[in-house]
């Protein structure tokens, strides 16, 4: 096991890895099924939106139940821009920035309330949105909705329709990844932890509170218009219903199932919000709900940290059975929080104030 | 630490690659899903299967669940029976493949990919946005979409929509028909006219006024709109009683606020003939509660026998309707949304599609859907039927106007 391990912290082994990874990336559209590649695509686009809600909960605690506004307002954007034959590039970038300014305004008053405040003030976009979607139907197409093709496959590239969107979702929802890893593991990351554990703490270290919960708040619904950028590319239609209330709590069970803090969390949400529905349809279509719901408990109480803490659950049963498992690895903790998390709880303190995280510490040594 | 980071790398790629791997356990790029010989996808010799997607859960599950209920009791009968004989001389059992979309475009889009190679033809689900969701995919995959629950005229234009066909007649159909009995009754009317801000009030007012064209007797004296997300319509109905109009045209589909607008305007005493929507017409959850016997007459429009209804009680169609609903529907109540009785219908109209198709392809079944006419499906009210001939119209356009007589409703041909 720990020759494993060894092996696998070997610089150019981590290499080897992300390179495999990056030509499976560009290899697996061309192998799959139209469903498979469908459904890859779909789990890209609630990933992403999942990615967004973790920056400001996972990473900031700040509870946001309106994360699948931002999505459906990206989604519109994208719409009306492709319908009205905008340059795509304009309509990516306003479909990104519309609701990023909206997050932005709504954040610079909400980040001022504490705690719950925060979440009912979220909880109104959904509950605003759909009566706002059907009213303006100028803009959406009202409750009819709003169709556009724009992303079917361009001729010269000479693939089917749902290979090329899903390298769409592969290039932009990556990309929207590695910034995103490069955000909460640098600077502002650190800031946004430690506004989560303690917002005193942070002030009285020169990080404002509120600054970063702006902050992050924003960078959540620029990622939630990403997402709906490619809602709209992948599902190629809107209309008030996405924007149901209901799909940001799901947002928010996929979010806390795949794993909070957590960037290959995230991924796991994304394949959590597409594939569970449709499991549930194979058992009993008339079951659905409860069967969902029965699998969230289920979830919840096997792996409290999430889907992405299931690889270390089943190391650490293994462990248990046998008692000589490496002088090592008896110094990890047991019970080890979600990823991210642990920075707080393992961070050297002096008279309770954190200094440095751990892993930050140990690489700049 | 670097060690228990890369651990934990290596857990979550693996975690990646086992769900990519049971994802990929659907299979390569192969569009032949077991069709027959020169047929299309969903048809062998000896069965066809039809694909739905309808809300099964969330608060659109009442109709939904209805969707799928009729459809399976009007085919699980056939079946019993041997099958459908179609008109390439085979007979073929028909099976119905049902999925959950929770009125989520997002989630009807992905039962239909899902779906469409399993499927022959996509039929009956309920839903305008979830409809719509995937009839552009179907279109360019040539899917059949046809017979759906949704009165969005765009299903039945030919031009917009070659590979669908709606089912039920359309809002303009429904306001259309109120709009002709009230123009024909010689009598002077004056009409209040209170309409959802959206493409369904505006459907209804849009046909009212197409069925009072050219009428002098009917006159509309003040229109005023809501929103479907207003909670009150109190102020619209004082405003409207202002005009002591005869007729009150009131294109609602909130059950609440339908209930409201009745008690509102007696407690303002203005009792004029009210008109109501099919689908926000229900004697016990609207006009018991609204106390509408008080009104000289409280009118809607059908084209289907109601089961609760004591006019149909001895009726052989719903009979039969009833004992097939719950032998193979599933489903043992007597249904409370006409969303049973009208499944129940597209079965039968397919059934006829089916007895005429020569060849298993869908292209042959998207030619002879359009040739149905003058056909009375079992439960279908006298004076309307299935005609699928004429462009811009779905499968059922006629519907008979219907009075309150305080417990059900029953068929009028004249408006007093």
């Amino acid at each position: 096991m720990s020759s494993i391990t060894g092996f696998l912290s070997r610089a150019w082994v981590r290499w080897a890895i992300t390179a495999v990874v990056a030509v499976a990336l560009l290899v697996v559209p061309l192998l799959f099924s139209e469903y498979t590649n469908q459904n890859l695509a779909r789990i890209g686009v609630f990933a992403v939106a999942v990615l967004g809600l973790n920056v400001v909960m996972g990473y900031t605690g700040q509870v946001s139940l309106g994360q699948i506004f931002f999505v459906g307002v990206g989604a519109y954007v994208t719409g009306y821009g492709a319908t009205h034959d905008w340059n795509i590039v304009v309509v990516f970038l306003a479909s990104v920035l519309v609701p990023g300014v909206i997050g932005l305004v709504v954040a610079l008053a909400a980040a001022r309330l504490g705690g719950l405040a925060i979440a009912m003030v979220t909880i109104a976009l959904p509950i605003i949105g759909v009566p706002l979607a059907k009213r303006l139907s100028d803009f959406t197409g009202g409750s009819q909705g709003l169709s556009s093709a724009f992303s079917n496959a361009p001729d010269w590239t000479g693939l089917y329709n749902d290979q090329w969107q899903l390298y769409l979702v592969i290039v932009i929802g990556g990309a929207t990844y590695l910034l995103t890893r490069n955000l909460v593991r640098g600077k502002y990351g650190r800031a946004f932890a430690i506004v989560k554990s303690n917002e005193a703490v942070a002030a009285s270290m020169g990080i404002s509170p509120y600054r970063y919960k702006v902050l992050a708040f924003t960078v959540a619904s620029l990622i939630g218009g990403v997402s709906g950028f490619l809602y709209m590319a992948v599902i190629q239609f809107t209309s008030p219903e996405t924007m149901t209330f209901s799909h940001s709590i799901t947002l928010l069970a996929s979010m806390v199932i795949g794993g909070a803090a957590s960037i290959i969390g995230s991924l796991l949400g994304g394949a959590y919000y597409v594939l569970v529905p449709q499991w549930s349809n194979d058992i009993n279509p008339n079951l659905t709900e409860l069967l969902q719901g029965a699998l969230l408990l289920l979830t919840l109480f096997l792996l409290p940290g999430g889907l992405v803490t299931l690889p270390r659950e089943i190391a650490r049963r293994l462990r248990r059975s046998r008692p000589d498992g490496g002088p090592e690895r008896r110094q990890t903790p047991s019970a080890e929080p979600a990823p991210g998390r642990e920075a707080v709880e393992e961070t050297p303190t002096v008279g309770g104030i954190p200094t440095q995280r751990p892993t930050e510490r140990q690489e700049q040594a | 630490m670097n060690r228990k980071k890369n651990l934990r790398l290596t857990g979550a790629v693996a975690l990646i690659s086992a769900v990519a791997v049971t994802l990929a356990g659907c299979g390569g790029r192969d569009d032949s899903s077991g069709g027959a010989r020169g047929g299309s996808a969903g048809i062998t010799d000896s069965t066809v299967t039809l694909g739905i997607t309808t809300p099964l859960s969330g608060p659109t599950a009442g109709p939904g669940t209805c969707t799928v209920a009729g459809i399976k009791a009007y085919f699980g009968a056939a079946n019993a029976k041997g099958g459908v004989k179609f008109g390439d001389g085979k007979t073929r059992k028909v099976e119905i493949k049902a999925l959950d979309d929770a009125y989520d475009p997002q989630k009807a889009k992905s039962n239909y990919d899902q779906l469409k190679g399993k499927v022959f033809a996509m039929t009956a689900g309920l839903g305008t946005p979830t409809n719509r969701a995937y009839r552009e995919a179907a279109i360019s995959d040539e899917v059949p979409q046809v017979l759906v629950m949704t009165g969005d005229p765009i299903f039945s234009d030919k031009g917009e929509s070659p590979m669908q066909l709606g089912f039920v007649p359309t809002y303009i159909n429904e306001g259309e028909a109120f709009g002709k009995l009230l123009a024909a009754s010689g009598k002077e009317h004056s009409v209040a006219v209170l309409s959802q801000n959206d493409d369904y009030g505006q459907g209804y007012v849009e046909g009212f006024k197409k069925g009072i064209e050219g009428a002098s007797n009917v006159k509309i004296v003040k229109e005023l709109t809501y929103e479907a997300t207003d909670t009150s319509v109190d102020a619209q109905i004082t405003q409207l009683a202002g005009t002591k109009a005869d007729v009150m045209f009131n294109a609602m589909s909130i059950t609440p606020l339908a209930i409201a607008s009745l008690q509102k305007a007696q407690q303002l005493n203005w009792k004029p003939s009210w008109f109501l929507p099919s689908n926000t017409s229900s004697p016990k959850a609207i006009l018991e509660p609204g106390k509408a016997t008080a009104f000289p007459g409280v009118y809607s429009v059908s084209f289907a026998k109601a089961p609760q209804s004591p006019a149909f009680a001895g009726d052989e169609d719903v009979k039969t309707f009833l004992s097939d609903l719950k032998q193979y529907g599933d489903y043992s109540d007597v249904p409370a949304f006409p969303h049973c009785m009208w499944s129940y219908m597209t079965g039968a109209t397919l059934d006829q599609v089916f007895q005429k198709m020569t060849k298993p392809t869908r292209e042959d079944f998207m030619k002879e859907l359009r040739t149905v006419s003058a056909f009375s499906a079992p439960l279908m009210l006298e004076g309307t039927s299935v005609d699928t001939t004429v462009d811009g119209q779905p499968a059922v356009s006629t519907v008979q106007v219907q009075k309150y007589n305080g417990t059900g409703y029953a068929t009028v041909q004249s408006f007093g």
